[in-house]
């Protein structure tokens, strides 16, 4: 996944704590290698193969995973959606490939995350069209996240953290007693110094961000970054960072990809909908914030430059 | 010229600077590593994002994952070194104990710095 | 200027240069702890010849010691042309504000006071902003380059006094 998954126990007892952090590291490792794009042995690569062609078997966790990348397609109107695969595909932002536009409305039909069928009595998965593929990345790592939480709960952990890559689920307190406490990163730090923006103490909640500094080059002054738009296969303008805050992982993660996509004002309106806190900071460096969280969140110098409405 | 000559050859402003400069020096580096004690917090990078921040003051052992394998770092009596570490030359494991400045592992992308990060700014993850 | 200054000033440049060289061919433990035996000639060059010709000197041996090296205009040529004129003016000043008042060794002392003075802020501004580690370093530089100025100023006072008698004996019709 070239991702460092970082997962922090609190226990009293050191042996089974570890044995609990190897298993949920275990459990990651499982999840990614079902899920992985770009592995062939994969049950998504299995799917993929077989679009248009058949159906596909798979285990329980890939049918959890694809129905809630489902549902969140139908809550953000299809601004997330795993189907992306053909258009994302034709991007390559290690080396500055951007596509033409006509490869892009040739393939731009193939993303529709209705053609996506699952079976749930048979844990089958469908892709209708041949040439459609599931890139489910915007939304493995949250639930990679909620999974690991779970089995560290499991095995007795009252609390700790799991953070995969940006994505973060807590549970518990710390051993003072205060809640994690969690950095969100600056969109625009020049150096290390600036790097983190803002805290927000969290507890049993989920917390992750999508940016459009993670994966971007920028090519005739304009920005090209990860973040596509499903519906037009462009990167997505309008915010720079997004983040959400929820109970699970799974939400956080391709609820923040799906919200980015949305833009500023969309998307403040779909988490209030939600009922998640979220905060945005949109292209023009204004913050929104859902009413919730305006308290719980601790802006540091380093934001000096994002102001509000 | 014998060194009587040469020092009479000094003139009192020659000494008096010169003096003047050691004190203020030999202050200084007495300052410096009174009030700046090599720092307090450990942070540790791994694959260029910060993975811990932790006090100097808590001794600990811990495990950081690199590209090639595990590096295990150990925090003592407010110094940190590299205790293991699966790069070729070891070079982060000489440096030994460290109590202010930086070890750092290029094989494994490992970076350790001695410093006052930020206390209000120590996570305990980072998203983003 | 005449011929024979220019002469002159060629033939310093020329020592300032070889000792250059040469101690940067010294082995020591500590990479950048030098005695800066080329500000040696400099120094003779102010207290015999004045301001203008020292800082040519300087000058030229800093630009062909960084073509030779390879860095011309990088960063060590920044430091070390900073350094250099930043001195060599600091003891012009000194020699010529306040005559007497030091002797080669409290000059030399002063050069390389401003010499390290002027490379703290050259690099600070330029090369590494962050103010604690320049802060961190600086009583340190200050004390090894008020040592060596010591030294530096020794040795120049030992030059000058035998070069006084080589030229008197010379004029003794020796």
């Amino acid at each position: 996944m070239d991702t460092i998954v970082t997962i922090t126990a609190v226990s009293t007892a050191r042996d089974s704590a570890e044995k609990a952090i190897d298993n949920a590291f275990s459990e990651i490792r499982k999840l990614e290698q079902l899920s992985n794009f770009f592995s062939p042995d994969s049950e998504i690569s299995k799917i993929n193969r077989n679009a248009g062609i058949s159906e596909v078997k798979v285990s329980p966790d890939i049918i959890a995973l694809l129905e809630k990348a489902l549902y969140v397609s139908e809550k953000t109107a299809g601004a997330f959606d795993v189907t992306i695969g053909p258009v994302e595909r034709l991007y390559d932002f290690h080396r500055r490939i951007k596509p033409q536009e006509d490869e892009i409305r040739k393939n731009l039909p193939l993303v529709n995350y209705k053609n996506l069928i699952i079976d749930r009595n048979r844990s089958t998965v469908f892709l209708q069209k041949k040439g459609m593929l599931i890139d489910p990345g915007g939304i493995t790592k949250g639930y990679a996240a909620d999974r690991a939480a779970d089995v560290l709960r499991e095995q007795g952990i009252k609390s700790g953290i799991v953070a995969v890559a940006g994505e973060i689920r807590t549970f518990g307190l710390k051993p003072d007693g205060k809640p994690w406490k969690i950095g969100i990163k600056n969109p625009r730090a020049k150096d290390q110094e600036d790097d983190i923006m803002a805290t927000i103490e969290l507890s049993d909640m989920a917390i992750s961000t999508s940016g459009d500094y993670e994966r971007f080059f920028i090519a005739d002054g304009k920005r090209y970054h990860h973040l596509l738009d499903p519906r037009t296969g462009h990167s997505a303008g309008g915010c720079k960072c997004v983040s959400i805050i929820a109970k699970k992982g799974v939400f956080t993660d391709s609820f923040a990809t799906g919200i980015f996509v949305l833009g500023p004002e969309k998307g403040m309106k779909v988490l209030e909908k939600l009922g998640f806190d979220g905060i945005i900071i949109d292209s023009q460096d204004e913050i929104h914030m859902t009413p919730k969280i305006r308290g719980k969140i601790e802006f540091k110098k380093t934001a000096e430059q994002y102001h509000f409405s | 010229m014998s060194l009587r000559k040469l020092l009479s050859s000094t003139t009192s402003a020659d000494r008096i600077l010169f003096l003047l400069l050691l004190l203020l020096s030999f202050s200084g580096i007495l300052f410096v590593r009174e009030v700046l004690p090599g720092g307090r917090t450990v942070q540790i990078e791994v694959n260029g994002r910060p993975a811990y921040v932790l006090p100097l003051d808590k001794d600990r052992a811990l495990t950081v994952e690199g590209p090639l394998g595990k590096t295990l770092i150990e925090i003592k009596d407010r110094r940190v070194r590299v205790t293991e570490s699966p790069c070729h030359n070891k070079l982060c494991i000489q440096q030994g104990w460290v109590r202010s400045g930086t070890i750092i592992c290029l094989p494994n992308r490992v970076v350790i710095t001695v410093g006052d990060h930020d206390k209000s700014t120590t996570v305990d993850a980072t998203t983003g | 200027m005449q011929p024979r200054d220019k002469y002159r000033i060629a033939l310093l440049a020329a020592y300032a240069l070889g000792l250059h060289g040469f101690e940067s061919l010294l082995p020591t433990p500590i990479p950048w702890l030098r005695l800066g035996l080329a500000n040696l000639i400099t120094l003779i060059t102010l207290l015999l010849y004045g301001l203008r010709p020292a800082l040519m000197v300087t000058l030229i041996r800093v630009i062909l010691a960084s073509l030779f090296a390879g860095t011309f205009l990088g960063p060590s040529f920044i430091l070390s042309l900073g350094g250099g004129l930043t001195s060599t003016l600091a003891m012009g000043f000194a020699l010529f504000a306040a005559e007497r008042l030091f002797s080669p060794v409290g000059l030399s002392i002063i050069g390389a006071l401003f010499h390290n003075i002027a490379q703290l802020f050259l690099a600070y501004f330029l090369f590494i902003q962050r103010i604690e580690a320049i802060l961190l370093i600086t009583p340190v530089i200050l004390l090894l380059g008020t040592l060596t100025g010591a030294v530096n100023g020794v040795i120049a006072s030992l030059l000058i006094n035998n070069l006084k008698k080589t030229a008197q004996k010379i004029q003794n019709g020796n």
